[in-house]
C-alpha cells in the first residue's frame, strides 16, 4: 500500500515567482518531496506493457479484428458439441463421422474413424479434442495472429525510435531485458486474447458438454498442451516482428515486412510443392493431398507451415523426431532476432 | 562538503574518436554549470554518469555509487532531462510524465496525482491533456522537465533547459531550477551554451573543451579577477574625471562599453571615487567590485587557457 504523499509543504519563494508568471490558481501546490512506498522493481515491464496494450487498443480496427478473432471459437464449440452429443446419443454419430471426413490417414485419426464405427467414442475423446484444439490454433488462429501482430506490434519499438523515446526509458532504472519483455507482453496480451484464451473455453466447454466430470482426468494433459502450442505461437512471431519493428523508424516498413514474410513464405511453399506433387502424379484423393502437403519438405519455406507442424506435434499427432528441423528453425528466428533487437536497442545509447 | 559527483581518469573513445579524455573532477550539491562548445564531450559525460556508455577506462561515484556498475542505482537517484526533443508518441502530457514516474515504480493512482502536482509546477495547464506530438517546443521543454523531477531525485542533470524557451518562460525556468536547488536541496548540473544563465543560477562552473576539463572551480572563484579593481559607470563628461583620477595616481582604463576600470583595492577606493566625482561634476550610475566575466572564462579555457592552469 501507498502511503500518502509525506513531503514539506510548499514554500513561496522571493525568487521563484513560477506561482504568478504561470497563472495557476489555488490548487497550485509549487515543487513538493515526495517519499512515498515504491511498487516492487519487477514491475517495470508491466507499465512497458500496459502502455502498449494501451495505445494499441486506440485503434478501432484491432477491436474489430479482436471480435472477429473470437468467431472461429463458436464454429469449433459446434464441433466440441457435435461429438459429445455423439458419445451421448448414436443418432449424432453420422455427423460426427462426418467431421473426420478429409483427414489424412495418420494412426490417430485412423483409430477416430474406427471409434466411430464401433460406436465408442469414449476412447477417442482426447484425440478428438486435441484435434479440434490443434486447428482451432492451426488454422483460422494462426491467420488472425498474423493480422494482429502486424497491427499490434510494427509500432511498438519504431516509434520508440521515430521519437527518440529510448532517452526516456532507459535513463530511468531499466535495463534492456525489460524494455523487450515488456513490448513483448503487450503482444502477448491480445495473443493470448486470440488463442490462448479461446482454446481454454473450448476445452471447458468440451468438459462442459461432457456426460460427467472424469473426463478431466482422461484430458488434463490438454490445457497444457493448449499453453505449449500458444507459447509456439506467440514467442517467435512476436520476436520476429518486434525485430522488424526494431529494424526502422517507419511503422509501415515494419508492417509490410512482417506480412511479407508469410505471404511470401505461404506462395513459395504452395508453388514449390504443388509442382513437386504435379511432377510426382500423386492426389489422388484429398487425404493424399493433405497428407502430401503436410509431409512436404518444403513446409519450412513458410513459418505458417513450419509452426503448424510444431503445434501439430505439440497436440501429438507428430512424433519429434519429424519436427526437429521445424524447432530448430523456430528457435533460431526467435534467437537471431533477439539478438538483433537487443543490438538495435543499445545502437541510439552508443553514440 | 562532500562530493555528490566524483570522476576518477575517466576516458570513452568512440572508436578512433576520444570524446573524453582522462576526465577528473568534483561536483559537490549545488546547481553546477557544465559548460563546453560543440563536441566538447558534454552529453558523452551525462552518458557516462547515467551508465548510459561504457568508459574506456577510469572511474567514478555518484551518491557513492559506482558509475557505470550500478547505473539503476544511479539512474533511480537522478533526474535527466535530455536535450534531444524526445517523447512518448501518441500518449498526452499527463500520461507521459505518469508513465515515466511509473517506470520509477510509483503506483498508477500515486504516478498520476504525482504528475498533475508536478505539471502544475512546471506550469502545463490544460495542454496537459493533448497529445505531446502537438506540442510546441516550450511545451515540451516544460514535459521533459517534468519528467525529469517527477520521481523527486536528490540529483538532477539538466541538458540544455532552456534551449527553445521564449525569454520570460526561461527567466520561470531559471527561477524553477534555482527553487529545486535552494529550497530542495537538489544537487543541479546543468549542461547548456546560455551563459549568461549558469551566471544567474550556478554555484560552480566545469568547462569541457577537447573531452577535457579545462575548468572546474566554484563561480565565485572564478569571477574574481587578477588585480582586484572597481567597475564604474558614470553620467556626464568622463574626461576630466579621468584627468583627475590619474592626477591623483590611480590607474584607470576606459573600456569600449564606456566603463571605467579603476585598479585598487574596492573597499578603499571607493570612498575616493565618490569624492572625486564630486568635485568633478560627475554623478555616478554604478560602482561594483570587478569580476571576470564567465564569456572571458569560457573563452580563455575552449582556447586552451585554463584559468588555473
Amino acid at each position: 500500500m501507498l502511503e500518502q504523499t509525506a513531503g514539506p509543504p510548499s514554500v513561496a519563494h522571493p525568487i521563484a515567482p513560477t506561482v504568478a508568471l504561470s497563472g495557476h490558481g489555488v490548487n497550485h501546490l509549487g515543487y513538493r518531496g515526495w517519499n512515498g512506498q515504491l511498487e516492487p522493481g519487477w514491475m517495470r515491464w508491466a507499465v512497458i506493457a500496459a502502455v502498449g496494450v494501451r495505445r494499441a487498443w486506440t485503434s478501432s480496427w484491432l477491436k474489430r479484428m479482436m471480435f472477429l478473432a473470437w468467431l472461429p471459437a463458436v464454429w469449433f464449440s459446434v464441433g466440441f458439441f457435435i461429438w459429445e452429443q455423439a458419445a451421448l446419443y448414436p443418432d449424432w454419430r453420422q455427423m460426427a463421422g462426418g467431421m473426420m471426413r478429409g483427414l489424412p490417414p495418420t494412426p490417430a485419426f485412423d483409430q477416430i474413424r474406427a471409434s466411430v464405427q464401433s460406436g465408442d467414442l469414449e476412447s477417442s475423446r482426447h484425440t478428438v479434442w486435441a484435434w479440434l484444439l490443434q486447428s482451432f490454433f492451426r488454422y483460422p488462429q494462426g491467420v488472425v495472429m498474423v493480422m494482429v501482430v502486424g497491427m499490434v506490434a510494427p509500432p511498438l519499438i519504431s516509434q520508440d525510435i521515430r521519437s527518440r523515446a529510448f532517452l526516456i526509458y532507459f535513463s530511468r532504472p531499466l535495463i534492456r531485458g525489460e524494455y523487450v519483455l515488456g513490448k513483448l507482453a503487450s503482444l502477448w496480451v491480445f495473443l493470448s486474447i486470440i488463442s490462448t484464451l479461446p482454446a481454454l473455453v473450448l476445452y471447458v466447454l468440451g468438459v462442459l458438454l461432457s456426460p460427467n466430470l472424469s473426463v478431466v482426468a482422461a484430458t488434463w494433459d490438454l490445457p497444457l498442451r493448449i499453453l505449449g502450442a500458444s507459447v509456439v505461437l506467440m514467442l517467435p512471431t512476436s520476436v520476429l516482428a518486434l525485430c522488424f519493428s526494431s529494424l526502422t523508424q517507419e511503422t509501415r516498413y515494419a508492417g509490410f515486412a512482417w506480412f511479407m514474410v508469410w505471404i511470401l513464405g505461404w506462395f513459395t511453399y504452395w508453388a514449390a510443392t504443388a509442382s513437386q506433387a504435379m511432377n510426382s502424379g500423386r492426389f489422388r484423393s484429398p487425404e493424399e493431398q493433405v497428407a502430401f502437403m503436410e509431409e512436404s519438405a518444403w513446409t519450412h519455406l513458410s513459418l505458417y507451415h513450419t509452426l503448424g507442424r510444431v503445434q501439430s506435434w505439440v497436440f501429438g499427432f507428430t512424433k519429434l523426431e519429424d519436427v526437429v528441423v521445424s524447432i530448430a528453425i523456430l528457435v533460431a528466428i526467435t534467437v537471431i532476432s533477439l539478438a538483433i533487437l537487443f543490438r538495435r536497442i543499445s545502437a541510439p545509447m552508443r553514440v | 562538503m562532500p562530493a555528490l559527483i566524483e570522476l576518477h581518469e575517466i576516458t570513452k573513445d568512440y572508436g578512433q574518436f576520444r570524446a573524453l579524455d582522462h576526465v577528473s573532477l568534483k561536483i559537490e550539491s549545488g546547481v553546477t554549470g557544465l559548460l563546453g562548445p560543440n563536441g566538447a564531450g558534454k552529453t558523452t559525460l551525462i552518458k557516462v554518469l547515467l551508465g548510459l556508455v561504457r568508459t574506456t577506462s577510469g572511474h567514478g561515484r555518484l551518491l557513492n555509487y559506482e558509475v557505470g556498475r550500478q547505473a539503476r542505482e544511479i539512474r533511480a537517484k537522478v533526474g535527466y532531462m535530455p536535450e534531444d526533443d524526445c517523447y512518448l508518441h501518441g500518449m498526452t502530457g499527463v500520461e507521459c510524465v505518469q508513465f515515466v514516474a511509473q517506470l520509477s515504480l510509483f503506483s498508477a493512482v500515486e504516478a498520476l496525482r504525482r504528475a498533475h502536482e508536478i505539471l502544475d509546477f512546471c506550469g502545463l495547464a490544460q495542454e496537459r491533456y493533448r497529445p505531446v506530438e502537438t506540442y510546441s517546443t516550450g511545451m515540451r521543454q516544460k514535459m521533459r522537465f517534468a519528467q525529469a523531477i517527477v520521481h523527486d531525485p536528490p540529483v538532477l542533470i539538466l541538458d540544455e533547459p532552456t534551449s527553445g524557451l521564449d525569454p520570460e518562460e526561461r527567466q520561470i525556468m531559471l527561477n524553477r531550477i534555482r527553487l529545486l536547488a535552494k529550497d530542495h536541496g537538489k544537487a543541479v548540473l546543468i549542461c547548456t551554451h546560455i551563459l549568461p544563465d549558469v551566471q544567474s543560477i550556478s554555484d560552480s562552473v566545469v568547462i569541457l573543451a577537447g573531452g577535457r576539463v579545462q575548468v572546474s572551480e566554484k563561480l565565485s572563484e572564478l569571477s574574481r579577477p587578477a588585480v582586484p579593481a572597481l567597475e564604474v559607470r558614470l553620467l556626464g563628461d568622463p574626461a576630466r574625471f579621468l584627468g583627475t583620477l590619474r592626477s591623483r595616481g590611480i590607474s584607470c582604463e576606459e573600456r569600449p562599453s564606456g566603463t571605467l576600470l579603476l585598479h585598487g583595492a574596492p573597499a578603499t577606493l571607493a570612498d575616493e571615487v565618490w569624492k572625486l566625482a564630486a568635485e568633478c561634476g560627475v554623478g555616478i550610475r554604478s560602482l561594483t567590485p570587478s569580476r571576470n566575466s564567465l564569456e572571458e572564462i569560457f573563452l580563455n579555457a575552449v582556447r586552451g587557457e585554463s584559468h588555473h592552469a
